[in-house]
């Protein structure tokens, strides 16, 4: 990597060093248009054995296993394993709900960080990644590159969002869905302060078009527990109603509200087929992020949903 | 309404903290902004009005409870007609009730004493106490005895603590019974303080003192409500007030002449009044006084003759009457096996000092008492272990070593009897007198002095004789056989200060006879010689008589002496003890230990206080015979006389004093006594309902208004 890449505000180093020897090994093979450390779905010239299938008319007569029909009389083509890279594609949610921050540090501000280490990370593995921002519309938007130039690019557009009140998750996720080619790993970031039927409507889109989805849902540690005292004056980020209320009375059913909500995001998540994680803004990014990775090498057969630590 | 502590009520600007409290959070919401907008229960909203009134209903509450808390520890008094609020109080008091001990409580009317009708008196004055109060208890005699000290009053246990009460056979001193209850008032912590005083009122102490009192008994009185309930009776009572040697040897085979003063302090002659004295509880003697009329005593005399050496115990016995207790009077008496008198005569000649000491015709020498002359030249060489009194007549000067041994002679318990002579060197004597810080003699000489007059006639006694049995005989002289003996010079002296005048000269006061005591000895000192150029006491019967009540005196021991109740008892050591603990037995038989004390080379060990009538046997170490001593009781207490009713009025006017002589009047003392109402608890129960209040309308006021179902995620 150039020491150019070092000035990106984005890539705190010690959070990629913490990640510097972790490989990042997508679930499922994506096809690729350069080889790489990860195995294709697509059937190629390549050396490594996969498996056989009976011969259909059109396969190479090369790839004929002359072998299996001395024994049996019977075709069969051999099936090969090309190794290839993946393309990535990360939607940041940039929406109001995403400026909240009980410390110093906002989940939209988080979300970057996150972001911006994994297209690091992805690009240092010498794979393509893309970037899109959103809120209720598309803000911004970084066409898949592998070239570490794009950081700078990601980088600001980052720094250009003001953000606006989403209205549907699924808008976006239906349009990021449209503008893939081909198949990719896409990571979306966001709060999902939204409709669950919603977000998991343009979700099962991304899957259905044969996308590698992973939700990394970033919360404030005062959305988790909710510790105010006294009487407060609470103002909406997404346009809402203000509400004046006394914390304490509402806390138990406030918890038991968000529980439900993130439930039922972690569980159709799951009966999706898409891997979730739940990130803490006021824990290491550095930590939760290679947790995730690390779990992901270790569940690579199957979808996981977690919350960071 | 009053209050007890009325400074305390300065805790009621506490309810300043809530109003603070208030002001600085009033309408003053936090504010953030949020995301999770969805998940909030949009149906808890509060309206500032609702906070407003929420929080001034809680703040008056808060105030309300800070005024009730300071009202409790202010603790808070309403009269119990001046107020409505004297219906939710109670009343309470703190008692202090002072219980007449002294032993003319044990006199009888019928089968019942005063202590025993004063016990009935206090239990009616309990029985309106409410349990908790605060209660002293304490019995009245010589000194205070505090049963119970500002304890929480619970009625069986008080009533077990009373029953075990007893009198003491000791007198009241009532000029201090003022003090020590007004010291018990005032650290009595009580809405009202009432102090009863349950006494038989003798007339002797409440009139005779009552000009004294009135001033105590008001300045009590300013404290605490006082009530006084009289136990008052019959005052028939027949005492022995005296019983003392008179004349005789307490020598064995001898008899002693006692006398016995029985005096009738009732209102009815006392007839044929039978007087008895023992020794060692054997009746020797028996009298009959044919008559005693009524506010008078007669005296009469037991002849007691001694058998054995030892000491004897002696009493004098009338039949029981109402008080019992005084109608034994007991003495000790150590009887001597022999009496030797060592004579050292200094001038040469002395021989009537012989004849008087033997006081014998012709100066015939009686058995088991023997005199013996040397003169002092040959007194270096001379056992004085052999004797019992030395007299030192006329001898010039004495050494060191004589200084030191007849120093040690008196210390074991023996006399010294001491006269100058023409020869005497008395600044000599001054110098070899001294023993460190202490002297062997009562005075130190100055120098002679003449006394005569200008016609050659010598100056008279004093009249004035004091009361000791060496003087006594003197007292009962007539006054012309008295004026007969004439000084013409003596020795002008300085008394030591603990040493006692016994006589005197007229006028200018010169001491002629001095005492002193030495260890568990005596010493006499004479100022003038029996000399007819130094006075003409050797002519007149005097001189024996006095020789002869020193002999008599300096052979007894210090423990003849009677005590009374209330006194200490001394047991004096020759030399430094190889114990360090005496042990005085009681005459109910209790061993009381008690450490031996040293001070100048003394040794002595002194039980405080004897706190029984009887013979207290005291004992050195243990193998040294028991000594006993005689104690009795003071009987200036046997005058059981009770102050009349109408009496009252005068003795306690001015004095804020109630007397509560019937059950009526001391019922009606107690409720006009206790007419405040304390509203402590009521304030408090107030407060901690309002505290509660306070409570659910925290807690329960808001989940009144959460009911609405909030928004879902879905």
């Amino acid at each position: 990597m150039s020491s150019d890449h070092s000035k990106v505000e984005y890539l705190k180093p010690e959070i990629l060093k913490s990640l510097g020897n972790l490989e990042l090994i997508a679930k499922e093979i994506v096809a690729g248009q350069k080889v790489g450390a990860h195995r294709s779905n697509l059937k190629g010239f390549s050396s490594e054995f996969s498996h056989h299938r009976p011969y259909a008319p059109g396969d190479p007569i090369r790839d004929l296993d002359w072998r299996v029909f001395a024994r049996t009389e019977k075709y069969y083509t051999k099936l090969y394993e090309a190794e290839t890279n993946f393309e990535c594609q990360v939607l940041l949610d940039a929406s109001s709900s995403m400026n909240y921050a009980s410390g110093e540090v906002s989940k939209l501000e988080y979300s970057k960080y996150l972001a911006a280490s994994i297209c690091y990370l992805i690009l240092n593995q010498q794979d393509t990644v893309g970037l899109s921002v959103f809120d209720s519309r598309l803000r911004a938007h970084v066409p898949p590159k592998s070239t570490m130039g794009i950081l700078v690019e990601i980088e600001k557009s980052l720094r250009e969002i003001d953000s606006l009140p989403k209205d549907s998750l699924s808008k976006q996720l239906h349009d990021t869905a449209l503008q893939l080619k081909r198949r990719s790993f896409v990571i979306l970031i966001s709060d999902l302060f939204s409709d669950v039927d919603d977000l998991m409507s343009g979700l099962d889109h991304l899957k259905h078009d044969g996308h590698n989805v992973i939700v990394l849902q970033t919360l404030d540690p005062y959305e988790l527990d909710f510790p105010f005292k006294g009487t407060w004056r609470f103002e909406g980020l997404e346009s809402e109603e203000e509400l004046i209320t006394q914390p304490d009375r509402i806390r138990t059913d406030y918890l038991k509200n968000l529980d439900e909500h993130l439930t039922q995001v972690r569980d159709r998540c799951v009966r999706s087929n898409v891997d979730y994680l739940q990130l803490n803004t006021s824990h290491s990014l550095g930590l939760a992020l290679s947790r995730f990775l690390q779990s992901r090498t270790m569940e690579r057969m199957g979808p996981t949903s977690g919350i960071s630590s | 309404m009053s209050f007890m502590s009325p400074f305390l009520l300065l805790g009621a600007a506490g309810i300043a903290l809530p109003i603070i409290a208030h002001i600085l959070n009033n309408h003053k919401f936090q504010h953030t902004d949020w995301a999770a907008m969805r998940f909030l229960n949009t149906a808890a909203k509060v309206k500032s009005r609702e906070i407003r009134i929420k929080d001034i209903l809680l703040l008056i509450l808060r105030c309300l409870a800070i005024l009730m808390l300071a009202l409790v520890i202010s603790r808070p008094l309403v009269d119990e007609e001046s107020s409505v609020l004297s219906s939710f109080g109670e009343r309470r008091a703190g008692v202090i009730i002072a219980l007449d001990a002294s032993y003319s409580m044990l006199h009888k009317d019928g089968a019942i004493s005063r202590f025993d009708r004063a016990k009935e008196k206090v239990k009616r004055m309990v029985a309106n106490l409410t349990p908790g109060d605060p209660i002293t208890f304490l019995l009245l005699g010589m000194e205070h005895r505090i049963v119970l000290r500002n304890r929480a009053f619970h009625s069986d246990t008080f009533l077990e603590v009373l029953e075990e009460q007893v009198a003491h056979p000791e007198a009241l001193d009532l000029d201090s019974v003022p003090r020590r209850l007004r010291e018990l008032v005032d650290e009595m912590d009580a809405p009202q303080k009432e102090v009863y005083i349950v006494t038989d009122v003798q007339e002797q102490d409440w009139k005779l003192g009552a000009s004294r009192l009135k001033y105590a008994l008001k300045d009590l009185g300013d404290s605490a409500k006082l009530v006084m309930v009289p136990v008052s009776g019959s005052h028939e009572n027949l005492s022995i007030t005296k019983f003392e040697f008179v004349s005789g040897v307490l020598r064995k085979d001898t008899s002693a002449r006692y006398s016995v003063t029985v005096n009738n302090f009732g209102n009815q002659p006392a007839v044929g009044v039978k007087v008895s004295g023992k020794i060692n509880n054997i009746t020797v003697d028996q009298q009959m006084i044919p008559r005693i009329a009524p506010g008078s005593a007669e005296t009469v005399s037991l002849f007691l003759s001694f058998q054995n050496p030892g000491p004897a115990r002696i009493s004098a016995h009338i039949q029981d009457d109402d008080l019992p207790l005084d109608n034994i009077r007991r003495a000790v008496a150590i009887i001597r096996d022999r009496v030797s008198i060592l004579c050292v005569d200094g001038d040469g000649g002395q021989t009537f000092l012989s004849s008087a000491l033997l006081a014998r015709e012709g100066g015939v020498e009686e058995k088991d008492y023997s005199v013996t002359t040397i003169p002092w030249v040959n007194f270096p060489a001379h056992d004085l272990s052999l004797y019992d009194v030395v007299v030192m007549a006329g001898v010039p000067t004495i050494t060191e070593d004589q200084t030191k041994k007849l120093d040690l002679f008196v210390r074991k318990g023996n006399g010294l009897v001491w006269l100058p002579g023409e020869k005497t060197k008395w600044k000599s004597w001054n110098e070899r007198a001294k023993l460190g810080e202490s002297s062997l003699l009562p005075a130190e000489l100055e120098g002679v002095i003449k006394t005569g007059g200008a016609m050659g006639v010598g100056r008279p006694l004093s009249l004035d004789i004091p009361e000791h049995s060496v003087s006594n005989p003197l007292r009962s002289l007539s006054e012309d056989l008295l004026s007969e003996a004439r000084f013409l010079k003596v020795y002008q002296v300085n008394p030591s200060p603990n040493s006692t005048t016994l006589l005197k000269l007229a006028g200018n006061a010169y001491p002629l006879l001095l005492e002193h005591s030495h260890g568990r000895g005596q010493v006499f000192m004479f100022t003038s010689l029996a000399g007819t150029e130094w006075n003409n006491m050797a002519l007149t019967p005097l001189f024996p008589m006095l020789l002869q009540q020193m002999v008599t005196y300096l052979t007894s021991r210090e423990f003849e002496k009677p005590r009374l109740v209330g006194n200490s008892l001394k047991l004096s050591y020759v030399e430094e003890p190889d114990v360090i603990e005496a042990v005085f037995e009681s005459p109910s038989g209790d061993s009381l230990t008690v450490p031996v004390h040293s001070h100048r080379n003394q040794h002595a060990a002194i039980l405080g206080q004897a706190d029984e009538v009887g013979f207290y046997l005291a004992m050195g170490t243990l193998q040294s015979p028991a000594l006993p001593i005689a104690v009795n009781v003071d009987t200036s207490e046997s005058m059981v006389k009770c102050l009349s009713a109408e009496s009252y009025d005068e003795t306690f006017s001015n004095t804020g004093v109630k007397i509560a002589s019937s059950d009526d009047e001391l019922e009606a003392s107690i409720m006009d006594s206790r007419s405040k109402i304390s509203l402590w608890k009521f304030f408090g129960i107030l407060g901690c309902l309002i505290m509660l209040i306070e409570g659910i309308l925290c807690c329960r006021l808001p989940k009144g208004k959460r009911e609405v179902p909030v928004t879902k995620g879905a």
